[in-house]
């Protein structure tokens, strides 16, 4: 058994907001090839049929207004190019036609092509190239938060793909659940930010089970207390508001909210781990993305296994069913291990119902029911049980790493 | 290794009066159902279709998060005060048993005589 693998007991999970992986890392590719970013050959046709290529011309705030839409007919557009016939292939060529929808500004339409420095983001390129980056990460529908999210919690979207509430008594349960109920018990929290930002799963466990519920300063003390659970899911701060103790700039990253509030906010969660030297050396991090909020990427999203629900042609609003067959576009994904050699670089196909199951098989092992999505996910972190692949495992080293980043917030 | 500095946004960036997104209205419909779904006392008295910025937003979230952690709050407190279901039937029984004694009605002498004479007459009655 790998010392690292041996050793982890914690699974953290950060979910961030609508960045795409080109967006956000895609500079990566002119410092390590092995990321599949931002060539010169890319390009994107605007409505007057120039070809538009991605420029290092992002900016933190006031660029991506109105917010690029990132609706199921949207994100069909972005990823077919405006092809409807029965057998099309994705060909990623639909993002600037979908924003120019939003505006009908041909040069604002442009912008949904510009992608970060990798100085302007001295974070999450950090980590990236410090620790493992996903070339293949994707979000699990293309279409909006409230499902993508759904598939992070339950493994499924119970076969929405609109904003809609996921409603109660749903054959799966969410992956907290199945932990809180296990024999014999695991524990799990959601760290929302704060009451007022509050958490984005309110349907079924917020209402249900709010004792599942903590804040984002309860998750730094139990860092520091080393009272962290199996498993935490950390949300950001979706809104700009004012508090007791004062102003909370919203951190999520949603445009259009500061990016560098974010970078902030991944520092600091990361920072509250590595603080705690028992900690540190006994969880796995994954920062993520819940989807590319209409911005440019390159990497068509493969087809994956169906769930067992269909979107009939009315909800997904494009004349056609889906049967959850397709992934979503790709986004940013960090897997943080000081058991992790730097650079890593994974090309396995994942999306978020690979986190139920992951945590599912780490502290459960089997388990079922599951929805056919989540069974059919790739894991990031190897079960403790069984023999162990190499080639899998990603928390390979044998001696912790002594070397990892510091950030000074 | 070098220690990475991380610069903070700007004081501008922050803008409660921002437009709420399409992810804020949608939080705003869920946690609306589930306010609906709270006793009256809890409820807020938001109307939630004049919410316009993040701060208005963010006052609403914020009102029916507490609502719903205290209903349950208060729901757990009186679970833990009520005892259990047997324990209840055992103290029922148990108040029944300790039941003060029946009293005697207050009857003259004479009529308790009489009413005891009676009671032997019909013994006797019975004897022959």
């Amino acid at each position: 058994m790998p010392t690292g693998l041996d050793r982890l007991q914690h699974i953290v999970v950060l979910m961030m907001e609508n960045r795409s992986f080109d967006h956000m890392l895609g500079s990566l590719a002119a410092v390590n090839p092995q990321i599949d970013g931002i060539t010169s050959q890319l390009s994107n046709p605007d409505t007057t049929g120039a070809q538009i290529k991605p420029q290092p011309l992002a900016d933190f705030q006031g660029q991506l207004d109105p917010d690029p839409d990132h609706h199921f007919p949207a994100v069909d557009l972005q990823i077919f190019g405006g092809n409807t016939s029965a057998n099309r292939a994705p060909n990623m060529q639909g993002f600037v036609k979908s924003y120019f929808n939003q505006q009908r500004d041909v040069k604002h339409s442009q912008k949904i092509m510009y992608y970060f420095p990798k100085e302007k983001l001295p974070v999450l390129t950090t980590l990236a190239l410090e620790f493992a980056v996903f070339n293949r990460w994707f979000s699990s529908i293309p279409g909006p938060t409230i499902c993508n999210r759904a598939f992070a919690h339950y493994g499924t979207s119970f076969g929405r793909v609109d904003l809609n509430p996921i409603y109660l008594n749903e054959p799966f349960k969410s992956i907290y659940t199945r932990l809180t109920t296990a024999t014999p018990k695991r524990t799990a929290k959601v760290y929302y930010y704060d009451t007022t930002s509050s958490t984005m799963e309110v349907a079924n466990l917020l209402q249900n089970q709010p004792e599942l519920f903590g804040t984002y300063e309860q998750f730094l003390s139990d860092c520091e207390n080393g009272e962290l659970p199996d498993y935490s899911f950390i949300e950001p701060n979706y809104s700009d508001h004012e508090t007791d103790g004062g102003e909370e700039i919203a951190n999520d990253q949603h445009p259009d909210h500061h990016v560098q509030a974010g970078e902030l906010f991944i520092a600091t969660v990361y920072n509250g781990i590595k603080q705690n030297p028992a900690l540190w050396a006994s969880t796995a991090l994954l920062i993520t993305y819940d989807e590319h909020g209409g911005i440019y990427d390159h990497v068509p999203p493969p087809s994956c296994t169906p769930d067992q629900f269909t979107a009939s042609a009315n909800s997904t609003g494009t004349g056609s069913e889906f049967k959850f067959d397709r992934l979503g576009v790709r986004v940013p994904s960090i897997l943080i291990s000081p058991w992790i050699p730097k650079g890593t670089v994974v090309n396995r196909v994942f999306d978020h119902a690979s986190i139920p199951a992951t945590v599912t098989k780490f502290f459960l092992g089997d388990y079922s029911p599951r929805s056919p999505r989540e069974t059919s996910a790739d894991i990031f972190v190897e079960p403790k049980s069984g023999a162990v692949d190499p080639e899998r495992n990603l928390l390979s080293l044998t001696t912790m790493r002594t070397d990892c980043p510091d950030f000074d917030v | 290794m070098a220690v990475i500095h991380v610069p903070r946004p700007p004081k501008q960036a922050m803008n409660p009066q921002r437009p709420v997104s399409a992810l804020l209205k949608t939080q705003i419909e869920h946690l609306q159902q589930a306010e609906l779904r709270l006793p009256v006392k809890y409820q807020t008295s938001i109307y939630v279709n004049a919410i316009r910025t993040e701060r208005e937003a963010s006052e609403y979230i914020s009102a029916v998060t507490e609502a719903i952690h205290r209903a349950h709050a208060e729901a757990a407190t009186k679970r833990r005060k009520m005892p259990p279901k047997r324990k209840r039937v055992l103290e029922i029984a148990a108040a029944a048993e300790r039941k003060r004694p029946r009293k005697r009605k207050s009857i003259s002498k004479k009529k308790r005589v009489a009413k005891k004479k009676g009671h032997s007459k019909q013994k006797s009655r019975g004897k022959k």
